[in-house]
């Protein structure tokens, strides 16, 4: 097949370009969304459960460091079957509607804004902006699979495969600059958009308030099938097997 | 190590105080003191760090008693963000200092009743209580807050030294164990747990507080406080186990107490070379009743 | 680069404690670092023009190196520092990648396509 040969200007109005906006975008896009982020109020249940959660969970994992007598009586204070916080406290089950609460949706309505609508605009007009060029060559053999995916808005059957066309570009630095941004805004940043779109994906479960009854139901299980074993109980004869060395040492 | 505060440039000292931040060091009079040679001149060049920095001062300005310098910082805040309940607490700070509680307790009010999770101004409404002298007021309130934020462990471990001052010493101990559930690795919370174990008294306690010893030495064998105790322990449980006549037991608690007295002694030898100190294992006997 | 020394209680028979947060620490930095020899490793590979699988032989190359340069700062207590060795090669192997390959084909487009 013969070689194709790209205008260098190309390179200089299309190739960098999308680089470099793709890439100063997200960092907007970071920005932005930390004028836009509410500090969520809380509701104080919301931090009593939580932290009720955390003391059964610390409980659990390390009351094996704690006498069995202190053990049982908190156990039993979490879970007796009269007067146990797990049994006493009631809580609605939380599944109401996200719809319902206005708060939910001015929080989602801000997460679109920042990031679906930019991805949308920027998207679309890099599409219209540099439609129909292709801009580069991936440096490895690409099997014809890959064709729609590296050559959107190329359509020529007999290219080969390894070329890219500006709008595919476009989507790889999209994925490929989420760990730049990583390294450039430090962890946790809003810049990273692939996150979010898969997010979306499996969205609905996830938005979801967790709901603290079956929580406390599951930690209420977990607390009752757990067994007591003292762990300090060998701390003596530990500490001796320390000085047993001690006395040894000089000798040796 | 000490600074020549005369000498510093502007961004020397900007550095200094960032570094004392991050690192959590107080060091009120150093700060007070770069804030009056070096920086009030001119805030405007602190640039991003201003409020941060502005903060520092208020703190370190309270610890000096310098109400002045604090009351004009807060002052500045307090024009930069009008209605912040952050600032509020800095002006609860400062009505503290100043023991003018009463007020202080009002500012905290108003702020719990505008954010009901402000755990900070809860906290600080204990921590007035306890400036007061008002322990059991004081132990009242920081049971309502734990019941509310319970894995608050500055809370457990404050409510733990409250209930050593008015000698409640089994709920001190509950508390000691929570500290424990909570950082199981900290060789200081078994060590206090056991303090508390061995004030109680009684032999049971004893046995516990001779275990905790244990796991405090044996997470940091460092730990002379421990070694101590396990000493006074071991010799009080000798005591106990020579009038009962229980000898499997007595040659256990023996063994130990000859351990502890020989490694306490080690570490005396090790620390010869440094100033002359009182001599440790002579001290050691003379409060050995057995030997 | 600061790599945060775990605390570590140790003990013969014991099993050995790690800092929850030291470890974290650890492996944020330990991400940077990949990343950046990613990114590096991507252009060097587009500048010199590689193609084909020459291109990803010089990836593994990078990794084992960042790795063995891992080993050499931390001496022969590593495992003060990581938990396990072998994580500390495989982690992140194919994330890094995408960055590599976005880097090798930037500057390879730059350099040799046009």
């Amino acid at each position: 097949m013969a070689e194709l040969l790209l205008d260098p200007k190309i390179r200089l109005w299309v190739f960098l370009p999308i680089v470099i906006i793709t890439f100063l975008v997200g960092i907007v896009r970071h920005y932005v969304s930390i004028i836009l982020s509410s500090q969520k109020k809380i509701e104080l249940l919301q931090v009593q459960d939580s932290q009720v959660m955390i003391r059964a969970r610390l409980l659990r994992e390390n009351g094996k460091y704690i006498p069995r007598q202190s053990f049982a009586m908190r156990r039993h204070w979490f879970n007796n079957e009269e007067t146990g916080y797990f049994k006493v406290q009631k809580r609605a089950a939380a599944s109401q509607n996200p719809m319902t609460d206005p708060g939910m949706m001015t929080d989602m309505l801000k997460g679109n804004v920042t990031n679906v609508l930019p991805m949308i605009v920027i998207g679309g007009w890099i599409n219209w902006m540099f439609s129909g060029f292709l801009t580069t060559k991936v440096p490895f053999p690409l099997t014809l699979r890959f064709k729609p995916m590296l050559q959107r808005g190329v359509e020529l059957a007999y290219l080969d495969a390894s070329w890219v066309s500006s709008a595919s570009w476009y989507f790889l630095n999209v994925f490929g600059l989420r760990t730049i941004y990583a390294l450039v805004l430090g962890e946790n940043n809003a810049a990273d958009q692939s996150k979010i779109m898969q997010e979306q994906m499996s969205g609905a479960a996830m938005a979801m308030p967790q709901d603290p009854k079956a929580a406390f139901k599951a930690e209420w299980e977990a607390l009752e099938i757990t067994e007591h074993r003292w762990a300090v109980a060998n701390a003596e004869i530990d500490v001796l097997s320390i000085l047993d060395d001690h006395q040894h040492e000089p000798q040796q | 190590m000490s600074y020549n505060f005369e000498e510093l440039t502007y961004s020397e000292a900007k550095d200094l105080l960032r570094q004392w931040r991050e690192n959590n060091e107080r060091r009120s009079e150093d700060v007070m003191e770069l804030w009056t040679t070096v920086l009030s001149d001119d805030l405007s060049k602190l640039g991003n760090e201003k409020h941060l920095v502005l903060e520092q001062v208020i703190y370190a300005a309270l610890d000096c008693h310098s109400y002045g310098v604090a009351t004009m910082c807060i002052y500045i805040l307090s024009n930069e963000f009008p209605g912040s309940m952050r600032v509020m607490r800095h002006k609860a700070a400062l009505l503290e200092a100043e023991e003018k509680y009463d007020e202080a307790l009002e500012v905290l009010d108003s702020i719990i009743k505008a954010d009901e999770t402000n755990s900070a101004a809860r906290k600080r409404r204990v921590a007035i209580l306890k400036a007061q002298g008002l322990i059991s007021e004081a132990i009242k309130e920081l049971v309502d807050y734990l019941k509310k934020f319970m894995s608050d462990v500055e809370a457990w471990q404050e409510l733990c030294s409250l209930y050593l001052q008015v000698q409640e010493y089994s709920r001190a101990a509950f508390c000691a164990e929570e500290l424990i559930l909570h950082q199981p690795h900290n060789h200081l919370m078994h060590q206090r747990l056991a303090d508390i174990r061995y004030t109680m008294g009684g032999v049971e306690n004893m046995e516990l507080a001779k275990t905790y010893y244990c796991q405090a030495l044996k997470l940091n064998p460092e730990n002379m406080r421990a070694l101590l105790g396990l000493f006074l322990v071991t010799n009080n449980l000798l005591n106990h186990y020579k009038s009962a006549g229980n000898s499997s037991k007595r040659k256990e608690v023996w063994k130990l107490c000859q351990w502890a007295q020989s490694s306490a002694a080690r570490r005396q030898r090790a620390a010869r070379a440094l100033p002359p100190t009182p001599d440790l294992s002579q001290m050691m006997l003379a409060l050995a009743i057995t030997d | 680069m600061s790599v945060a020394k775990v605390t570590k209680d140790n003990n013969k028979s014991e099993p050995v404690a790690y800092s929850d947060a030291a470890l974290r620490n650890n492996a944020v930095v330990v991400e940077y670092c990949r990343t950046s020899m990613a990114a590096l490793s991507g252009s060097t590979a587009g500048v010199l023009g590689l193609t084909g699988l020459y291109g990803f032989a010089f990836y593994v190359f990078a990794v084992v190196s960042l790795w063995v340069m891992f080993m050499v700062k931390t001496g022969p207590n590593w495992n003060k520092y990581y938990v396990s060795r072998q994580s500390l090669l495989t982690n992140g192997f194919f994330g890094a990648l995408f960055t590599y390959v976005l880097f090798w084909t930037f500057i390879y487009g730059m350099v040799h396509v046009y």
